[in-house]
């Protein structure tokens, strides 16, 4: 498949404003004052946006975000969305799109994160929504539906989109958790990648142990889906119907997690797009991209040159008995 | 020299045949646009609505033109006119011979579009036909603006 052909679609229903202050000193009563502009950044944040952006950054001209935004500062998001040059499809609400802070301290080394969690969707959005993805998914093959939903939507939205992609013949990529994952197991999506949020649950059973993940990936598998990938600690495990795999990198030196995820997903979707679907290549492309941002300060990929840099040091071994 | 997709707004931000008005003012109102694209329930592009024309059928006199001395009845009179018809679909008040330009065509041809139109914004497909955006005036004037500066041409 080349290209551009076809348009990429990623879905973030619980999109956010993100605004990073980095200060000297982060203490609770004390005043900061920012007066650099390096030391704010504003930026579009939600998982399949961030995976959408990485797309673009490896040269796809033609990826688009679809949710819900709403209020003034949805305009904002959208405006803040397409200075990637990625193409925009949202449902506008009237309550305005949640904000996440950030505030990171230097000396002592601090870390503070605000999560907002309020923003509501009405039903009427949700309807609106499912007719606009029944019409927006038309010119694409394989969807990305990632990330956490807002108050207002019921659990069974993954599964309703997912159902409206089985109608159409479309592939699904779905990075989800909860109970809203759960459910969209009913529609058996093509490729499943569980996320850690709250908790440390699949399908409201405790992991703990590698073989809890090993059973859960199992019964995901088992519930019709084709491939499942499931974080281990730095590593991923890879489920297909026969067969498990252990995905781990080499050497590997921690800086920064944010961002990762999604590269991750974007190069797995590099990888089918130029050479078709084959699950472990494409999770080792993958992790490699994965690798350059948490090694890194960045967020984003910058060219594919990245990638290939650290294809060998992703290791894949099958791991036998299971 | 610089083609449509350069400068161009990827928003697949549309109305279908079936909408209703009301659905239409209320997402122009949202969006802050007083035009959007009409696609079929594939994306494809099929044509324009805009907010001058749902005012022409509402309004008792030619638009542009109020009363002074009538204004508050002409406004009431709108207003239940717009009550009457806001359950009508867009598809009777679409304009279908709108001109589109593709994302692959040269600046030029989307200037000589506009220039001659007089549209505020122009679609914009693929080869397909799908919709992939719009170029408004203030795109065509930061290219014309680029081309004063040197920073594109137009050969």
């Amino acid at each position: 498949m080349e290209r551009g052909e076809k348009m990429i679609t990623t879905v973030t229903l619980n999109p956010s404003i993100d605004r990073e202050y980095f200060v000297e000193n982060h203490k609770p009563e004390n005043d900061c004052y920012v007066y650099d502009n390096k030391n704010l950044k504003v930026s579009p944040g939600g998982k399949g946006l961030m995976a959408a952006i990485n797309l673009k950054k490896l040269g796809y001209p033609d990826v688009q975000n679809m949710g819900f935004v709403g209020g003034r500062q949805g305009l904002f998001f959208e405006k803040m969305v397409q200075e990637y040059r990625i193409t925009t499809n949202y449902v506008y609400t009237e309550n305005e799109i949640r904000n996440n802070i950030k505030i990171i301290g230097e000396d002592p080394v601090t870390y503070t994160q605000f999560n907002d969690y309020t923003y509501k969707v009405s039903e009427e959005n949700v309807e609106e929504f499912i007719r606009r993805f029944k019409r927006g998914i038309n010119d694409s093959d394989l969807i990305l539906m990632a990330g956490s939903i807002p108050e207002g939507v019921g659990f069974d939205i993954y599964k309703r989109l997912i159902r409206e992609c089985n109608k159409q013949d479309k592939n699904v990529f779905l990075q989800a958790s909860g109970e809203a994952l759960k459910q969209a197991l009913d529609e058996k999506p093509k490729i499943v990648s569980i996320y850690f949020k709250h908790t440390h649950k699949i399908l409201d059973k405790e992991v703990k142990t590698f073989d809890d993940y090993v059973e859960m990936g199992k019964e995901i598998i088992s519930r019709g889906v084709d491939h499942v990938i499931i974080p281990f600690h730095s590593d991923r495990l890879l489920f297909t119907k026969d067969e498990v795999y252990c995905l781990s990198p080499l050497n590997f030196c921690l800086r920064n997690w944010l961002g990762a995820g999604d590269a991750y997903t974007a190069a797995f979707f590099d990888y089918y797009y130029k050479y078709g679907f084959e699950f472990v290549e494409a999770n080792r492309r993958g992790a490699a991209a994965a690798l350059s941002i948490a090694e890194n300060n960045f967020l984003f990929l910058k060219d594919e040159g990245e990638i290939e840099q650290n294809m060998d040091r992703i290791i894949v071994k099958q791991l036998e008995g299971y | 020299m610089s083609i449509v997709r350069d400068y161009m707004m990827r928003s697949l931000n549309s109305v279908t045949v079936d909408d209703t008005i009301e659905y239409t003012i209320k997402f122009m109102c949202k969006r802050e646009m007083g035009v959007l694209p009409v696609v079929d329930k594939e994306n494809k592009f099929l044509g324009t609505i805009y907010g001058l024309n749902i005012f022409k059928d509402i309004l008792p006199e030619q638009y542009g033109f109020m009363d002074a001395n009538k204004i508050f009845h002409e406004i009431n009179n709108a207003a239940e006119n717009l009550g009457e018809i806001k359950n009508r679909k867009v598809k009777d008040y679409m304009h279908t011979k709108t001109e589109t330009v593709k994302e692959k065509d040269n600046m030029n041809k989307a200037t000589n579009v506009m220039l001659n139109n007089e549209e505020s914004y122009l679609f914009v497909t693929n080869d397909k036909g799908y919709l992939r955006g719009f170029i408004s005036r203030a795109d065509l004037l930061l290219y014309l603006l680029n081309v004063s500066e040197g920073e594109d041409d137009i050969d």
